[in-house]
């Protein structure tokens, strides 16, 4: 089965819910609707794609988007699998009871991104302690314990504070040496 | 379960219509067997296991943050830190990821190197498994052979790379430097060493029927759960199913060597540890046949100063030691990763690790685990 036919397949099973679609090689890549995602994924298991290499997600500040990535044990062929979701309220139906694998998968979505995935489970955070609030590697994320990183050796260009000098920070004056004392007796 | 279980309660549960008692059991997060900063919470119905839950994330350090705030050449020192034990594997598959995704070829001596260079690391690793897969079972001797060897590959990379541990040796676009002089004989000899301290192996771990008795039997895992948990490396071979990424997903010249991929289909502790067995021996053959062919030239390709791949995103795969190590790299065509995940073997097969411990002896705990080869800071990223 090549690519191009199993999208004819998608595309005659789900049409206007598969947005996107590209075939690169042996790889498919496949943008679709959160609605049928789940669908999309069991006939995808059906058809072969039975080992579920990774899910993960991505922050692109008007949406998140869950991203699958399928390949079979018995064909050559891959699918990339994105699917857009609302950054307000994300929300999917969990695939775990497709692949058992898809557990610690959404888990960790869930733990970075904040996207809920429906029916999963045991849906708790998994790398993060379960007090933790917010969701580190969405792009918005912030904490005042985090520090900005700075390229090395271009502190000097970052934007000054309010009374502080521009420009390349004065050597700090070195104390001279103290002679050691005597020890007292 | 749900919920979180109250540490040491003993909670009374009825079940088929008889009221018993079940208990819950904390093991880790400081235990010397579970290699590493991971707690299992373990159900235990008397003697056996009825239920695991392994809570992980105490070694998390935020990885993939960091990676979007660093650029692609300043990731590399972090990949060393994923699997500590694999270093050259992480790095291999990460600039592998960024080499695809920016359609970079780099020279031929730079493939062989990294190859030879990725084959020892995984004599190393298998190593370094075996032996405290030893020490768990209460077989210390294995473990003085095993480190004995580790020692003399550890050398050789600090020949190379000045380093012991953590390499940062790949670059993208091909390797920093050649080999040293030395080098080529130092590996031929370490080789010959080790093919004949491999029988000592066997005469102390697989002849031996207290081993055996031990492993045999112990923690299945069907085929079918493995590729629903997808499982991979010698998780996976050990469950019967032939499937490695250096023969099945070729990438850099791994398909231009004539090596085994070892098979066992007992799916037990057993299966595992005579497929990382058997690995090794394969691994002493790919790095013979490189070391044979050689070419001599260049080691690094001509790379622009900043690397900027062009916007795209790519899922990237290569095997390491412990099994699939995936890179997914989206890049909006800036000198930082705009995203950057990895996908850890050992994560994946932690997973499946409940499945396996079901319905067995507590006593059997340490050996299942061990057999499962995690790395804690590749798990927790």
């Amino acid at each position: 089965m090549t690519p191009e036919e199993i999208l004819a397949q998608l595309k005659q099973e789900f049409g206007d819910a598969i947005t996107e679609s590209e075939v690169r090689g042996v790889e498919l890549r496949l943008t679709v609707k959160p609605e049928v995602n789940w669908e999309v994924c069991r006939l995808l298991r059906d058809i072969g794609f039975e080992y579920l290499n990774c899910i993960s997600g991505a922050d692109w500040l008007t949406h998140l988007e869950v991203v699958c990535d399928l390949s079979s044990l018995q064909h050559p062929n891959k699918v990339h699998l994105r699917v857009p979701v609302d950054r307000n309220n994300p929300v999917v139906r969990t695939v775990s009871n497709i692949w058992r694998g898809a557990d610690w998968h959404e888990r960790e979505c869930y733990d970075m991104f904040g996207v809920r995935f429906d029916g999963h489970p045991d849906h708790r955070r998994i790398l993060l302690p379960e007090d933790w609030v917010g969701f580190p590697l969405r792009k918005d994320y912030t904490d005042e314990r985090l520090v900005p990183y700075t390229e090395y050796g271009m502190e000097e260009k970052l934007p000054k504070a309010e009374g502080e000098k521009a420009g390349p920070k004065e050597a700090r004056p070195l104390k001279p040496p103290t002679p050691p004392q005597p020890a007292k007796s | 379960m749900e919920g979180p279980v109250p540490i040491g309660t003993t909670a009374v549960i009825e079940r088929t219509g008889e009221t018993m008692e079940e208990m819950y059991v904390n093991m880790g997060p400081q235990h010397p067997s579970t290699h590493g900063v991971l707690r299992l919470m373990l159900k235990l119905d008397g003697e056996y296991i009825v239920d695991c839950i392994p809570y992980i994330g105490y070694l998390h350090r935020c990885h993939e943050k960091i990676g979007e705030n660093r650029n692609y050449t300043q990731i590399i020192p972090y990949t060393d830190r994923l699997d500590y034990l694999a270093s050259m594997s992480m790095n291999f598959g990460y600039v592998l990821a960024v080499e695809r995704l920016m359609g970079q070829k780099i020279p031929e001596r730079a493939e062989f190197m990294r190859v030879i260079l990725a084959e020892l690391q995984r004599i190393a690793s298998h190593l370094i498994w075996l032996g405290t897969f030893g020490l768990d079972l209460g077989n210390f001797t294995i473990f003085m052979y095993c480190f004995r060897e580790r020692e003399m590959v550890l050398d050789l990379f600090e020949s190379v790379t000045g380093q012991r541990l953590n390499y940062s040796f790949y670059r993208i676009g091909g390797m920093p430097m050649d080999f040293p002089e030395t080098f080529l004989t130092d590996c031929q000899t370490f080789l010959e060493w080790f093919k004949q301290r491999l029988p000592e192996y066997d005469a102390i771990m697989t002849d031996n029927v207290l081993f055996q008795k031990r492993v045999q039997g112990v923690g299945a895992c069907s085929p079918q759960v493995a590729v629903d948990y997808a499982l991979s490396g010698p998780m996976l071979r050990a469950c019967g199913i032939k499937w490695d990424l250096r023969r099945n997903d070729p990438y850099s010249i791994y398909d231009r060597f004539d090596f085994e991929i070892p098979v066992y289909d007992t799916c037990d502790v057993w299966a595992r540890y005579m497929v990382r067995r058997k690995e090794m021996e394969e691994s002493v053959k790919i790095v013979e046949q490189a070391l044979a062919q050689l070419p001599p030239g260049e080691v690094m390709a001509k790379m622009p100063k900043t690397i900027k791949p062009p916007a795209g995103q790519i899922y990237s795969r290569a095997e390491s030691p412990r099994g699939e190590i995936g890179f997914y790299i989206i890049s909006d065509g800036s000198p930082k990763p705009y995203r950057y995940k990895v996908r850890s073997p050992a994560y994946v097969n932690l997973s499946a690790l409940p499945e396996m411990l079901k319905g067995s002896l507590i006593a059997d705990c340490v050996a299942v685990l061990g057999s499962v080869d995690i790395v804690l800071g590749e798990i927790d990223r």
